[in-house]
């Protein structure tokens, strides 16, 4: 065959994969997720979107419940949104065996044609979300309150067993954290091999103080007090040992969280010693009061980051013996900007020793577009990677694809409790989902593309395997045509698992005050950084037991433009 | 001969893809006896409650209290269940723990049961309702209840340990019995339930 036909096949080829790739980006531009709809109001599209999206009995049955119960929260349906919760941990706990059929099937197809199985700061938002409804539902019913309290302790003891757990593999927060703050590092960047080492120190999901801050309150609020006492005391040290620093969480948290614990070892009495080492701490700023109630209040603010795809394209080098891998961005202009900044934050070849290595490799032109991709040289493993065919499998490019994380945009300046007209006190962040999903997408990255390339390889290979069993003659143009099939039906198989609980919030901010028993009129405002201002009313009915409430605040940007003012109230 | 080669070489595809559709098994549904215990995982359940009601009512009915109060009264003495609290780390159907106490106690015929302060409620509802319209011989009077000489209250406690796949769940159920006259706790009973879990991380 001549080389001009072949020439003109790899071009084909080139051109129907990166229409294939732009067609994988085109469908998340166009569709607005669940929780986009939600913040719109329209919570019928929501659920058919999901209905649409997400099989109840299907790979992505886990989601399923999850966005459902998200949405039935929204809608103060807790009981319904309960048992999407629980069928979701009932998946989780199953989850654990893992298929070995599944598992071989991934190397031949893609991770998205397996089970979604979750993330592991997943299960903590579940008995969070299961122990809230619980809780709106004791407000609901104040004459028959108790078993929806004890409920929702149930969770916070699951939560705990969970979190043990968890601490014991990853070591927890025991010890201050030496190294310092993550975000700050992202900025760092490019010191890569596959991702630089320190970007991705310190970014493991290893224990939650928020959660266990929450469970102290609803300890604390059913008279509980060793066990809040205990929780209030774990939260403190995690966040004092580093969590508020992985988080880019205010230091107030520590002394909100401080005086807390305080609170609970003066009501249960016998910890003078602790006592007087806190308010020492808290220099002076505490205050109690027995005539008051503690009321706590939760405000879940935006929309979690999403999960997109990063397409790269691997092809191999006979002249540098190497394999290159260069990105193919689509998108808008700022999701392509963000693509290229991921794509060299953890993998393009962008330190000193690339450059030099790229240098001796290729010509000039390759150093200048070492921040755009990435080269395996192979070196003295050339011949080999030949004689294994992988040389000849990659003749028309393979596609890879893996996840990147949109950027993190933080619209709020600030957040306030007001009380009678008048500012009472400040909402402060206490967790940061949007850090926590980016954080662990730049944790997976190493391993997710490492799995992404061996697959491809792997399905490269056996394609070329199957052509030759098959009797088809590779060096002719039916033999070209076969190969630039396979080529496609492993492009099309290639797709990143851009799978996420979508509903999940931006961030979680907390007010914890004592006001008196009775009917209180409060309203939260949400100042955005556009100057918008976001107001969200609601009566409390204060008394001794009913002292935390929860909100979700969504921050649909473009409505603030046309002046709308889109204020989900969501107090239970 | 060189057909049966290439037969031989399809054979791991073929294996894989029979194991991969074994995973996905249809639904099978059969009837099977109530009592007996089918574990599917380590969390309390059905026979869990039977279990210890039967036990803890036993223990309860062998304690010299009934014999004190039917020489005292000379009728057998009637319990109310207040609360049992589930402090467990597991969801409990409290109600059905309740009612199993219940049927054990009733089936021993040493005690009798005084209904809830909301079934009380209600039969007196529908006793106001007979006072207006149902006939004087078939009316049930106002006034005539029977009131409760001990009650009944408790908690479920639970703890967990696990480490990788294998989780030992400990149960604990601590119920005590009040006489509602003196105060006096007169029976205070205990049951202690131990789960193994153990669970492999590969499967089909």
């Amino acid at each position: 065959m001549s080389a001009s036909i072949k020439k003109s096949i790899s071009l084909l080829v080139i051109l129907i994969q990166v229409c294939l790739l732009s067609a994988c980006n085109i469908t998340p531009l166009q569709q607005l997720s669940p929780a986009q709809l939600a913040q719109q109001g329209n919570f019928v599209k929501a659920k058919q979107n999901i209905t649409h999206n997400y099989s109840k009995t299907g790979n992505e049955r886990l989601l399923y419940h999850l966005e459902m119960a998200s949405l039935l929260q929204l809608e103060k349906n807790f009981e319904q949104s309960n048992t999407h919760l629980s069928e979701a941990i009932n998946l989780i706990e199953s989850f654990y065996t893992q298929s070995i059929s599944e598992l071989a099937m991934v190397q031949f197809s893609g991770p998205t044609y397996t089970t979604y199985k979750g993330k592991a700061y997943y299960v903590p938002q579940i008995h969070i979300m299961k122990a809230i409804n619980y809780n709106a539902l004791a407000q609901k019913n104040p004459s028959n309150a108790q078993p929806f309290f004890d409920a929702a302790l149930v969770e916070m003891r699951q939560l705990d067993v969970f979190l043990t757990g968890l601490k014991e593999k990853t070591g927890g927060y025991t010890t201050l954290q030496t190294n310092d703050s993550t975000a700050s590092k992202i900025n760092e960047v490019l010191t890569p091999i596959f991702a630089p080492k320190g970007l991705l120190e310190n970014i493991d999901y290893k224990d939650d103080a928020y959660a266990h801050f929450l469970s102290g309150v609803l300890f604390e609020q059913t008279g509980e007090l060793d066990s809040a006492r205990l929780q209030y005391e774990r939260a403190m040290q995690m966040y004092d040992n580093g969590f508020k620093q992985q988080y880019k969480l205010p230091d107030l948290v520590s002394h909100q969280v401080s005086a807390a614990l305080a609170r609970v070892m003066q009501k249960a009495g016998g910890y003078q010693n602790k006592l007087r080492e806190l308010k020492n701490k808290l220099k002076g700023k505490y205050e109690s009061s027995n005539d008051h109630t503690n009321v706590t209040i939760v405000q879940d603010i935006g929309i979690a980051p999403k999960r997109k795809q990063l397409n790269l394209l691997l092809k191999a080098d006979a002249q540098a013996k190497a394999l290159i891998m260069t990105p193919i961005v689509f998108g808008t202009t700022q999701e392509r900007k963000a693509q290229i900044r991921w794509f060299q934050m953890l993998h393009a070849d962008t330190s000193l020793f690339d450059m030099i290595q790229n240098y001796m490799l290729g010509d000039l032109g390759d150093v200048a577009m070492g921040t755009v991709t990435k080269r395996l040289p192979l070196g003295p493993l050339w011949d080999e990677a030949v004689k294994l065919g992988i040389v000849d499998a990659l003749e028309f490019g393979a596609r890879i694809s893996v996840t990147y994380l949109e950027p993190i945009d933080t619209p709020v300046k600030k957040s306030e409790v007001w009380l009678a007209g008048k500012p009472y006190t400040q909402l402060i962040p206490y967790h940061s989902i949007g850090l926590l999903t980016l954080q662990d997408a730049l944790a997976q990255s190493n391993s997710e593309i490492r799995a992404a390339l061996t697959r491809e390889l792997t399905k490269a290979l056996s394609a070329k395997k199957v052509l030759k069993e098959v009797g088809v003659k590779q060096d002719n143009l039916l033999g070209s045509l076969a190969k630039f099939s396979t080529s496609l039906v492993n492009a099309i198989t290639a797709s990143a698992d851009t799978r996420q609980w979508q509903t999940l919030p931006l961030e979680t901010r907390v007010a914890q005050f004592a006001l008196p028993a009775g009917e209180q009129k409060i309203t939260i405002k949400t100042y955005l950084n556009s100057g918008h201002v976001i107001e969200q009313s609601e009566t409390l009915n204060i008394n001794s037991n009913m002292g935390l409430w929860h909100t979700r605040t969504f921050l649909d940007t473009k409505r603030d433009q046309s002046s709308h003012t889109l204020s989900t109230l969501n107090m239970e | 001969m060189k057909n049966n080669r290439k037969l031989t070489k399809l054979i791991p595809f073929a294996v894989l893809s029979t194991l991969a559709l074994s995973a996905c098994e249809s639904t099978k549904v059969q009837r099977i006896d109530a009592n007996q215990e089918v574990a599917l995982s380590d969390k309390w359940n059905g026979k869990d409650s039977q279990l210890v009601a039967e036990a803890m009512i036993s223990d309860m009915l062998s304690f010299p209290w009934v014999n004190d109060h039917l020489k005292r009264e000379g009728s057998r003495p009637a319990i109310i269940i207040q609360t049992v609290r589930n402090k467990s780390h597991q969801h409990i159907a409290v109600d059905t723990f309740l009612n199993d106490l219940k049927r054990a106690i009733l089936r021993s015929g040493q005690a009798d049961f005084v209904a809830n302060k909301e079934v009380r409620n209600e039969i007196r509802e529908e006793r106001k309702d007979q006072e207006l319209n149902a006939s004087l011989e078939s009316q049930n009077e106002m006034g005539q209840e029977y009131g409760a000489d001990y009650a009944l209250s408790g908690t479920i406690n639970s703890f967990v340990d696990q480490q990788g796949g294998t989780r030992v769940t400990f149960y604990q159920v601590d119920l005590r019995l009040i006489d509602m006259t003196s105060n006096r706790e007169v029976w205070n009973g205990q049951k202690k339930i131990q789960k193994l879990q153990e669970r492999s991380g590969y499967g089909f």
